[in-house]
């Protein structure tokens, strides 16, 4: 688990040799020891399909590689940073939240749409982002951003949580998402259009919430 | 009676057994369990808040959240400040106030002076009862103690809220503006003389009288 928190703003990084990480490109802040940042051509994706994924889902954000050996600092538009360490499960957060994440972990797209029906479809109108969502899958460690603090919510069989979609980060396991309303929420005069829905998290996972409805 | 409790510093947790708290509108992050939504118009009990918010735009959109389970509130990436009413009555601007329990009652106060600090006219919200309230602040909220042998001066736009016996009013630094010639608010101040506490937060929103 390379990412150490240095602030709630600022992570390091620990490079080995022979181990690649990803970032976001120019949310490197310093580094030391011999460490090379090249542009990753394929968004940090390795073959062809997931280029494709990307390329329709416009999920993508331009990727570098760190190699080499020493410690990078990252941080971002001075966002919050939260390390999530996967265990071979898979964490679903929008591709311009990664800070940074390990080389070892499968990327992919997943279309959300399908999920829900035809209120997933409106995912992307309520909550401004695409119906297309990143994956991560593996054993490693991904920096997110989030504005403000990160409030995790486990979600349980009989448990679900309903979360604010503006103010929905990400989340991982096995969860099936859906909008849903309310009782006396569609009447309620909001501050965003994305108000009138809510994103209903059910199944067995983690969800992550900022503390905020602002977008990044 | 809700539990109020802050996950960190910038979210709010409020576990309900079926009771109800006041909150912003649009503040909810996220919940477990079952939880109702209501829009309340005002945030004053009765007809005569109304009329008084009406006169004054002292206007606070305002949810009742009723159910059983957590609610999470969250605005803004503020910090969030828990206060505990014993049956004395705070006065609050009501942009930040975030969440009070259902039993504390809400209204509005004429102060006569705080218009100039807030724009929000001679009114002022306030809550009064035995209960929880959030406030949210920018930055972390201290408080400081009034007595009436050390009266207090705020910046009107660092002030967040006030309990106690409190007398305020305006004065104006006629000396401190002459020296900062910026003029940031400083101009104005309130001075609080007699026996309570006040809440400042440190960050200025713009006043009015840091316009002048």
């Amino acid at each position: 688990m390379p990412f150490t928190m240095l602030t709630s703003r600022m992570v390091e990084a620990q490079v080995l040799p022979g181990q690649t990480l990803f970032s976001q490109r120019g949310a490197m802040l310093a580094y030391r020891g011999d460490v090379r940042f090249t542009p990753s051509i394929t968004g940090g994706q390795r073959g062809v399909r997931g280029m494709i994924g990307r390329r329709i889902a416009d999920e993508d954000t331009p990727l570098m590689t760190v190699e080499g050996q020493g410690t990078v600092m990252f941080g971002h538009g001075g966002h919050h940073v939260q390390v999530i360490d996967l265990a071979g499960d898979t964490l679903y957060v929008e591709s311009d939240r990664l800070l940074a994440f390990d080389g070892s972990l499968r990327q992919g797209t997943m279309f959300l749409g399908s999920q829900g029906g035809v209120m997933g479809m409106v995912r992307g109108q309520v909550t401004g982002q695409g119906l297309f969502t990143t994956t991560l899958e593996g054993h490693g460690s991904a920096a997110v951003m989030a504005h403000g603090g990160v409030l995790e919510l486990p979600i349980g069989p009989g448990r679900p949580v309903h979360v604010d979609p503006q103010a929905y980060v990400a989340h991982r396991g096995d969860v099936r998402n859906k909008l849903s309303t309310a009782i006396g929420w569609r009447e309620m005069v909001g501050r965003g259009s994305g108000e009138a829905f809510q994103l209903e998290l059910s199944g067995t996972g983690m969800v992550y919430v900022q503390a905020s409805e602002e977008k990044l | 009676m809700a539990q109020f409790r802050l996950q960190g510093s910038r979210v709010l947790a409020v576990d309900l057994t079926g009771d109800s708290v006041k909150a912003k509108n649009g503040a909810m992050v996220a919940y477990e369990g079952e939880m109702t939504f209501k829009k309340k118009t005002g945030g004053g009990e009765g007809l005569r808040g109304m009329v008084t918010r009406r006169l004054t735009g002292e206007q606070m959109a305002v949810m009742e959240v009723k159910g059983h389970g957590t609610c999470y509130f969250a605005d803004r990436a503020s910090e969030i400040n828990l206060v505990s009413l014993h049956g004395e009555k705070l006065y609050v601007e009501s942009s930040n106030l975030l969440c009070t329990d259902s039993a504390l009652r809400t209204g509005a106060s004429f102060t006569g002076l705080r218009g100039s600090a807030q724009g929000n006219g001679l009114f002022t919200t306030t809550v009064e009862g035995t209960g929880q309230a959030a406030l949210v602040s920018a930055g972390t909220a201290i408080v400081l103690r009034v007595t009436p042998q050390t009266p207090l001066q705020v910046d009107p736009g660092a002030y967040l809220a006030h309990t106690g016996g409190l007398k305020q009013h305006f004065q104006t630094g006629v000396n401190f503006r002459a020296l900062i010639g910026e003029s940031g608010g400083e101009s104005f101040q309130i001075r609080f003389e007699g026996d309570g506490l006040v809440y400042v937060q440190p960050s200025e929103r713009n006043t009015i009288g840091g316009e002048l």
